[in-house]
């Protein structure tokens, strides 16, 4: 069984989606980035992270990633901060360990992409 | 047109996806999407990541039963407005499929009727034959080059007129003409419905709908829906102001209040400055009926509705309103897809 599959797919990621996005919101290491008058379109974009990072279908390369952070001047401190966020959403919703692992594994390789190096 | 399905091809046992599109008529074929089927007969239609989830090649199934799957992800109105994902659409049996920008029609309205709300906002009553749902709002046009969007305030129903609450702008491109020039038994151009803040609650579900301004206007049409439809669950509504002597309808809403005990209507003020010289029975009235309160909208709202966990949230009105609003009901605990928002974009 997949990552995606074994923390519970798509139901999985709606169930996650409004906790971390209010984590970020509020996190003021990294609110200034997701912050916008267009809520829902941000929401949406996060949906798409998280299906990313819990291993599930998504249509995401390295380059969509570059292209997309490369104005934030974003530091490994903002890469934590979200990394961080999205711990405690994932410790809020009782995924088991193992699991939460195999998530910051995935968020690590595509760490290079976000930060631009 | 080359594209006609001719059966010639098709396995004759079998129920054929024919589409409907633009005057054209397309056979999809075995496994073939909605969206490379459009794509391959020279319809071109925006899309992305061909998987569900951008959302760009978004259409409307006007005929046909939509799939749980061509609408996974989408929020309840857009369901409930038979939009569909393109690229995860395989029908298989006859569909009319449009475009959004199409999915609206256009008609002609007859003026009933104008009163004056209050000193700034006028009540204009159109009779037009027009499908929408109550919140929702159109574009109102005054010839041929000049046209403004309107919220409804009006129920389908019930009512068999059109209504909007039209805030008289001074100087204004269009509201002048609205509440000046046009007469009852005019017509004017009517283009819509548009927009997806409407009733889509759960029966039992808290309401809290929030506007300022006109935005009372789709609230007023959202609150009556949910009623009409047996919504049983509390429902508060609250409308903000800068001062008090700009809201209208206290008396009708503070009537509704008294008819239906799961309504509850708060008018929140920054000033109040409604100054009564003669005060007539009528006028102590309308005062004792509408509670009105001084103080910060956004207060008001974070401490008396401190948790929205499991609210269906409804906001409406300006901008930099709704934006503030949605933000704060977010954070106070509203899931995105159930916070429902019309922003009123202001032209200058």
């Amino acid at each position: 069984m997949s990552l995606f599959e074994d923390i519970g797919g798509e139901a999985a990621v709606d169930a996650a989606v409004d906790i971390f996005y209010r984590k970020v919101l509020a996190d003021d290491r990294v609110s200034e980035f997701f912050d916008t008058t267009d809520m829902e379109a941000q929401h949406a974009k996060q949906k798409a992270f998280l299906t990313m990072a819990f291993g599930g279908p998504n249509a995401y390369s390295g380059k969509d990633l570059r292209e997309a952070h490369k104005t934030m001047s974003l530091d490994d401190g903002h890469f934590d901060a979200v990394a961080e966020d999205l711990v405690a959403t994932l410790e809020e919703l009782s995924v088991p360990q193992e699991n939460i692992d195999q998530i910051l594994s995935i968020l690590g390789s595509v760490k290079d992409d976000v930060l631009n190096r | 047109m080359s594209n006609k399905a001719t059966g010639s091809n098709s396995v004759a046992d079998k129920p054929q996806a024919l589409v409907t599109f633009e005057n054209d008529t397309i056979a999809l074929a075995e496994g073939e999407s909605l969206l490379d089927g459009l794509t391959r007969t020279g319809h071109g239609i925006p899309s992305g990541c061909r998987v569900g989830v951008c959302q760009a090649c978004m259409v409307v199934m006007s005929k046909g039963e939509p799939s749980s799957v061509c609408q996974k992800g989408l929020s309840a109105p857009q369901k409930a407005l038979s939009y569909v994902l393109s690229c995860q659409c395989k029908p298989d049996r006859p569909v009319t499929i449009s475009r959004l920008s199409a999915a609206s029609q256009q008609t002609q309205g007859r003026i009933l009727a104008k009163d004056w709300l209050n000193e700034n906002v006028l009540r204009l009553r159109v009779k037009a034959d027009l499908n929408y749902r109550a919140g929702q709002y159109v574009t109102l046009w005054q010839g041929e080059e000049l046209a403004r969007s309107y919220s409804l305030a009006s129920v389908p129903s019930e009512d068999d007129f059109l209504e909007f609450h039209i805030k008289h702008v001074p100087g204004g491109a269009c509201s002048p003409a609205l509440c000046n020039e046009l007469q009852a038994g005019d017509t004017i151009g009517i283009q819509g419905p548009l927009g997806q803040c409407f009733y889509t609650a759960r029966p039992d579900q808290p309401l809290l709908l929030v506007g300022v301004g006109v935005g009372l206007a789709p609230l007023m049409g959202i609150l009556k829906d949910a009623l009409y439809k047996g919504h049983s669950g509390p429902i508060a509504l609250i409308v903000g102001a800068a001062k008090a002597s700009s809201f209208y309808l206290q008396q009708a809403l503070g009537d509704l209040a008294k008819n239906y005990e799961q309504l509850t209507v708060q008018f929140i003020a920054q000033s109040v400055d409604r100054v009564i010289d003669q005060p007539t029975e009528e006028s102590i009235d309308q005062l004792n009926s509408s509670t009105v309160l001084e103080g910060d909208l956004y207060n008001f709202c974070r401490n008396n509705y401190p948790d929205l966990k499991d609210y269906k949230v409804f906001l409406c009105g300006a901008e930099s309103f709704v934006t503030k609003m949605r933000k704060q009901c977010f954070l106070s605990g509203a899931g995105m897809s159930d916070i429902s928002a019309d922003a009123f974009i202001s032209f200058q």
